[in-house]
């Protein structure tokens, strides 16, 4: 379980993220959306330590992740596809990331076969396509068998065949009862995949409700997320037609 | 967990190709330091010997091979930090492991481990590389006492070599504080290149001696021997990555604030700075020295006239120095013991002071007016460069008439002050020389005792072994031989004398039997100087012509002289000979000065009794039976003398004192067998006529006895000065 409570973080004077509290429960999906600088990225790597809030806490299952011993037991999360040096093979860099938590040599090629990069482990990731690095973070994710696991924008570069992939993957993680937080854009994939929806703008909570409600109230999610998104568009392309 | 974190950070350094052509590209300082050790070796080559010695040694052959791979595995260490920010690992590596100082130091152990081996293989790749490269080069040794190369047997190399390898590893945890401070690639290079590079250069373009002071704290400064004492320079050297560690640790902290790099820099530079504060150099003692006269510095001492009555009254004794140049970690002190009797250590130092240049780069050099020196005043210096001349006795009367006038020379000038004149023999001056000792602070001495100075620096070591560091005796008097060695050196100048007459046509001689002519006038009866009331016999031509025989002078110069004055002698004139004698002393023949005698005969150089004289006199027929009585003239002048001879010549104790160095040309064999008495000693030979060889700056002997002062390291048996 993902807790966030009064969760505030500024860049200098700029607020990306303004007292945000939600919950993020076991069994279920749950879809993080939200407009572009809305505050979704910045959470997520608040929630990994990646980011020091100005405020406020991220608890997973009830502690901070700095405190847990061996973090990927816990928690595993796709943020960033570019976090890789590219003078590494694929498997040498999931084996560092394994071993600095204790995990071995089996359970990286289990990954690896898992996300379909087995034929190229050997291969430099400074020669990946974007769609083999997000495969790439995924397999670091599920290194550890974590509970809780946190994907921002999976399908980014991901083909037809991929994407499907992924819907069923974090199905089948939902159903094994762990905690699963998607952020995306791509509502039609959002619909089928999420069970519950988190809606951030400007930082801010503007929804916290399960999908059936929010089809229920407006029809699809994407008329949803319009509707209660309008006020908080930060980048808004052209005039209004 | 931090286990986990180091062995995740291995595999991190191990599986990435960049990091093994780094660790190959720092083979390069191996190839630089042979390619300076063979530029040194062809301009070594091409230099004559005078030349050859002014050189600068490469030392240990790192050189500029140790700042390129400071350099290269400074960058190892950086990248460690640097890239995971360039390319975004970070993100992934902090997810893993989210204590951030953990994951900075889970580098370390990898990076120290890695650097420790890599900097012992370069390290002494290089200095084997430049050693190979220098050959049979590398042992000769130089004007400062250093040889060109210094294989590990020599004192210090083998510290050096060990210590630039720990160098090579501790800088790659510079290369990760600063990188993870900095935390872009090209900022930390640029930082590396300034500590690496950039500063050492400008520190050693500062002048003395804050060229050294810059120079001693620069990391690669540390690793050899520099100003500071090698606990300190230790200390620094682990301060480098200390404090650059901090300085990393310190941003890390102050991340999501506003991190000004600038707080973790002060961070650093107050570690760096505390330990260079307390590593600083033992300062000198603050004896009252004063600026004197151009780079001297002068002072004075009181000692008493009478060192049973140490209470009782004082004479001063003017003391001068030449200060350390402070371009290297001072040793001590060494102390100039003037010849004479009676000569100057003040004006030696100021005449020739130039001869201690490469030694000053680590000793005081300090010398005085001895208490039997003629300028010190308190007899007068008139008086004491006269007096009487001394005639061969053939019977008792005539050696106890000669006994009158010298007593009445002596009475002339002891009438000032008798009480000193009753204590100037050379163990007065010895224990003067300990009270300098005690003045200055020092621990122990070194000592360079020129000619009867040797005397003097012999006195000493018999009387304080144990305050005696080294000792160099140059051209030094050897008052147990009994004069029998000086006795062949008269016979062997007689025969290069006649071996050069023979060879050239400007020895007026030239077409003679000059052995036969010189037995002639050296045995004559009465030679007349004509134009004066004075006659030469074969006694007095043996005294003018010693000093022209010993040294032949630029050009041979007073040899000529002396084959004009010979041949005019045999003609039945004795004025070639008495002409230069009183050009040198203002008298038509030589007399023996009161301010020589009042030292040599309290040193016991006179002889006891008719007897005595008699018994050396037929000896030296037999020994030099073509020079049978030079040797005489200085024991004639003592009996009479007012003051016994208090100071007889005693052997040096064997034990308690460290091995002597001897200094000695062709005309001076009986310094070896002095400074044998002590074992280990060795003497370094000079092929050519000379006198106080180190003062007369001849370089070769320079260098030795500056290897000698420095690390106490003798010349190896055989070894010759050539001039």
């Amino acid at each position: 379980m993902i807790e966030i409570h009064g969760l505030t973080i500024k860049y200098g004077a700029a607020v990306a993220v303004d007292d945000l509290t939600f919950a993020v429960k076991p069994g279920q999906v749950t879809g993080f959306l939200g407009p572009n600088g809305a505050g979704k990225s910045s959470t997520m790597r608040a929630v990994v330590g990646l980011e020091a809030p100005h405020a406020g806490v991220a608890l997973l299952d009830g502690r901070p992740y700095g405190m847990i011993g061996r973090p990927l037991e816990q928690v595993g999360a796709l943020l960033d596809a570019s976090a890789a040096h590219g003078g590494r093979t694929a498997r040498a860099h999931v084996a560092c990331v394994a071993r600095s938590n204790g995990i071995g040599a089996r359970r990286v090629a289990e990954v690896l076969e898992l996300v379909g990069l087995a034929g190229v482990a050997g291969r430099r990731v400074g020669g990946f396509s974007l769609g083999m690095r997000q495969r790439l973070g995924i397999a670091v994710a599920l290194l550890g068998d974590p509970g809780v696991l946190m994907f921002d924008e999976p399908v980014n570069g991901l083909d037809p065949e991929g994407i499907r992939w992924i819907r069923g993957l974090l199905r089948t993680l939902a159903g094994e009862g762990r905690t699963v937080l998607v952020s995306s854009h791509l509502m039609g994939e959002m619909e089928k995949t999420a069970a519950h929806v988190v809606l951030i703008g400007r930082g801010r909570l503007i929804e916290d409700a399960s999908m059936a409600s929010l089809v229920g109230r407006f029809g699809s999610l994407e008329d949803a997320y319009m509707e209660l998104t309008e006020a908080s568009v930060e980048f808004a392309a052209g005039g209004r037609a | 967990m931090i286990g986990d974190a180091i062995a995740a950070e291995w595999m991190k350094f191990r599986t990435l190709r960049s990091n093994h052509w780094l660790l190959a590209a720092s083979l390069l300082s191996v190839l630089i330091s042979m390619g300076v050790a063979a530029m040194v070796v062809r301009g070594f080559a091409g230099q004559d010997t005078a030349d050859r010695l002014r050189f600068t040694g490469i030392g240990d052959g790192l050189g500029p091979g140790l700042q390129v791979a400071l350099f290269v595995m400074g960058v190892l260490g950086a990248l460690s930090m640097t890239a995971e920010h360039a390319t975004g690992q970070i993100r992934t590596s902090l997810t893993a492991v989210p204590k951030r100082h953990v994951l900075l130091l889970a580098k370390v152990p990898v990076l120290l481990g890695v650097g420790l081996v890599a900097g012992q293989v370069l390290a002494f790749s290089m200095h084997y590389g430049a050693m190979a490269v220098l050959g049979g080069h590398a042992g000769h040794v130089l004007m400062d006492g250093r040889t060109l190369g210094t294989p590990l047997s020599e004192p210090g190399a083998l510290r050096s070599v060990l210590l630039s390898g720990v160098a090579i590893g501790l800088v790659t945890l510079v290369g990760l504080g600063i990188g993870a401070v900095v935390r872009s690639t090209a900022g930390t290079l640029v930082v590396l290149i300034m500590i690496v590079l950039v500063l050492p250069t400008a520190a050693a373009t500062l002048p003395q001696p804050w060229r050294a002071r810059a120079g001693s704290v620069m990391f690669e400064g540390l690793v050899g021997d520099g100003l500071l004492p090698p606990v300190a320079a230790l200390a620094l050297l682990l301060a480098y990555p200390v404090a650059a560690l901090s300085a990393g640790a310190v941003a890390i902290a102050l991340r999501g604030r506003r991190t000004h790099p600038l707080i973790a820099g002060l961070a650093a530079t107050g570690v760096l700075l505390a330990t260079v504060v307390v590593a600083q150099p033992a300062q000198a003692s603050d004896f009252p020295w004063k600026a004197c006269k151009k780079e001297m510095e002068c002072a004075a001492v009181q000692v008493p006239v009478d060192w049973d009555k140490p209470q009782g009254r004082k004479i001063t004794l003017p003391l001068v120095r030449l200060p350390a140049t402070g371009s290297h970690r001072r040793i001590g002190t060494v102390f100039a013991l003037p010849g004479g009797p009676g000569g100057s250590g003040i004006e030696d130092l100021e005449k020739k002071g130039a001869a201690f240049a490469q030694l000053r780069q680590r000793f005081d050099v300090v010398s005085f007016t001895p208490r039997n020196g003629l300028d010190l005043g308190v007899l007068s210096k008139d008086c004491l460069l006269g007096g009487p001349w001394i005639r061969l006795p053939s019977n008792e009367a005539e050696f106890d008439r000669q006994a009158e006038v010298n007593r009445a020379a002596a009475d002339k000038c002891r009438a000032k002050d008798p009480e000193l004149f009753a204590n100037l023999g050379s163990d007065s001056v010895a224990r003067d020389v300990e009270a300098i000792r005690v003045a200055l602070g020092e621990e122990r001495l070194s000592f360079l005792g020129t000619s009867y100075g040797g005397v003097t620096a012999t006195n000493y070591a018999r009387l304080f072994p144990s305050r005696v560091r080294a000792m160099v005796l140059d051209g030094a008097v050897n008052l147990l031989d009994e004069r029998r060695l000086r006795y062949q050196v008269m016979e062997g100048q007689l025969v290069k004398f006649a071996a050069w007459c023979a060879g050239t046509a400007e020895c007026v001689l030239n077409d003679q039997d000059v052995v036969k002519v010189w037995r002639e006038v050296a045995s004559a009866k009465r030679i007349p100087v004509r134009g004066r009331q004075v006659s030469y016999d074969g006694f007095d031509v043996q005294i003018a012509a010693a000093p022209h025989f010993i040294s032949p002078g630029a050009d041979n110069f007073r040899w000529k002289e002396l084959a004009k004055a010979i041949v005019l002698a045999r003609a039945g004139d004795a004025s070639g000979f008495a002409d230069y004698v009183k050009a040198g002393t203002g008298s038509l023949k030589p007399p023996s000065p009161v301010g020589m005698n009042m030292t040599h005969c309290l040193d016991g150089v006179g002889f006891r009794d008719y007897a005595d004289f008699t018994e050396a006199r037929s000896r030296n027929k037999r020994l030099a039976p073509n020079y049978p009585q030079q040797e005489l003239w200085h024991g004639l002048a003592c009996p009479g003398w007012p003051e016994p001879p208090a100071n007889p010549p005693r052997p040096l104790p064997s034990t308690g004192l460290p091995p002597l160095l001897g200094a000695a040309s062709w005309t001076e064999p009986d310094v070896d067998a002095l400074v044998r008495q002590v074992p280990g000693s060795a003497t370094i030979r000079f092929e050519g006529h000379g006198h106080g060889l180190y003062l007369s700056a001849e370089p070769c002997t320079i260098g030795h006895v500056n290897r000698y002062l420095t690390w106490l390291k003798l010349p190896p048996p055989g070894a010759v000065c050539r001039s």
